[in-house]
């Protein structure tokens, strides 16, 4: 039998690694914030879930760090020849208008949140929501305003997005997006504020109930598109 | 001396594990099974501790055995989509139950030894005085 100091001082260390290890779990689990219940199938769901989460973000983070290097890639190969750095302004500015760059500048922000009524007291209760065509038709104003780059709820607004009805959430981008939507856009402030008018879109829905804000900014960031464009049956015609 | 030691190395672990960066999601699993191990090795080592038969080598080897054994049995029955680590946490909790067992028996009767001598002590004092008081 060895001496008790060395006995104590590995029992210390081991007891170190133990409770080193207990409460890194239990940040981890309570960052997950899941609730655990007794089904275990639902258990085993929910695990899928998190853990395909988790995969999509670290590839989503590898993507965006490779998109970082291939631009710097770019920018080193195009430095001393004038042809392909014009080359390389006209893809960078093809994807500004595309969509594919972050952009700021001045615009407005629009927020519809649902309506706080008493659904019971009102004739028809789905005036109280904000629904997809809702959406469309303010992204449509904004457009027709001159808006020149929009985002709702951070998914940004591309010559193939699509705005459908899903249940009680809408699809922006084949994303799931709620209540309340924030719609951001790039325009002449006080174009855009013209959305206002007596008898525009939004009064209308504010006479519906429905939560209406637009606040004017001159620093907004739009993000960039995050899916792929992806064209199969389009061809230039031959001339 | 021992117990100082085991407290010590408790409140750093606590300490570091609060501003130690999180694992992710999916290897929480394995962490979880490899604790429920290492507590049963620190529960067999103060067991042995007291039953005066400690081995350092068993000891180590036991702590990081049995936690790798535990997270490959897990690995094993994740990809046979059959839940060994049931097995596992079952034996493991079970020999921590037994140790706890031997650490208790060990204190109750020390303990109990302590109070059956004072009173034996006392007794003798009352014996002694009385006799003086014969005496005198």
């Amino acid at each position: 039998m060895p001496n008790k100091k060395l006995i104590s001082i590995i029992l210390g260390v081991m007891c170190f690694a133990l409770t080193l290890g207990i409460v890194v779990q239990v940040r981890t689990i309570q960052n997950t914030n899941s609730t655990i219940s007794q089904n275990q199938e639902a258990n085993a769901l929910r695990d899928e879930i998190l853990k395909y989460k988790e995969r999509y973000d670290n590839r989503f983070a590898q993507l965006e760090e490779a998109e970082k290097e291939l631009e710097k890639e770019r920018e080193e190969a195009t430095k001393n020849n004038t042809e392909l750095e014009q080359a390389q302004q006209q893809i960078t500015e093809g994807n500004k208008l595309t969509g594919m760059t972050e952009v700021t500048g001045p615009g407005v922000i629009i927020t519809l949140s649902d309506g706080t009524g008493i659904a019971t007291s009102t004739l028809n209760p789905s005036q109280l929501i904000v629904h997809d065509l809702d959406v469309l038709s303010v992204v449509n104003e904004l457009i027709n305003a001159g808006a020149e780059a929009i985002s709702i709820n951070e998914q940004r607004w591309v010559f193939t997005t699509a705005i459908s009805c899903r249940g009680n959430t809408i699809d922006i981008n084949g994303e799931r997006i709620g209540a309340p939507f924030v719609i951001k856009a790039i325009g002449l402030p006080e174009y855009l504020a013209g959305l206002e008018r007596v008898g525009g879109y939004l009064e209308l829905m504010r006479g519906q109930g429905v939560g209406v804000n637009l606040e004017k900014s001159n620093n907004i960031t739009i993000p960039k598109y995050s899916g792929v464009i992806n064209f199969e049956y389009l061809q230039n015609v031959e001339r | 001396m021992i117990f100082i030691a085991i407290l010590i190395g408790c409140i750093l672990g606590a300490i570091l594990g609060l501003n130690a960066p999180m694992i992710s999601y999916t290897y929480s699993s394995y962490l979880a099974i490899a604790i429920i191990a290492a507590l049963d090795s620190v529960f067999g080592g103060i067991a042995s501790v007291v039953k005066k038969n400690f081995d350092l080598k068993i000891f180590i080897s036991g702590f990081f055995g049995n936690a790798i054994l535990a997270i490959l049995l897990t690995i094993l029955g994740q990809k046979l989509n059959v839940d060994i680590y049931l097995a596992a946490i079952v034996v493991f909790v079970w020999r921590m139950f037994m140790n706890l067992g031997t650490i208790r028996r060990y204190y109750v009767e020390k303990w109990s030894d302590i109070i059956k001598e004072k009173t034996a002590k006392q007794e003798k004092k009352k014996n002694n005085e009385n006799d003086e008081k014969n005496i005198g």
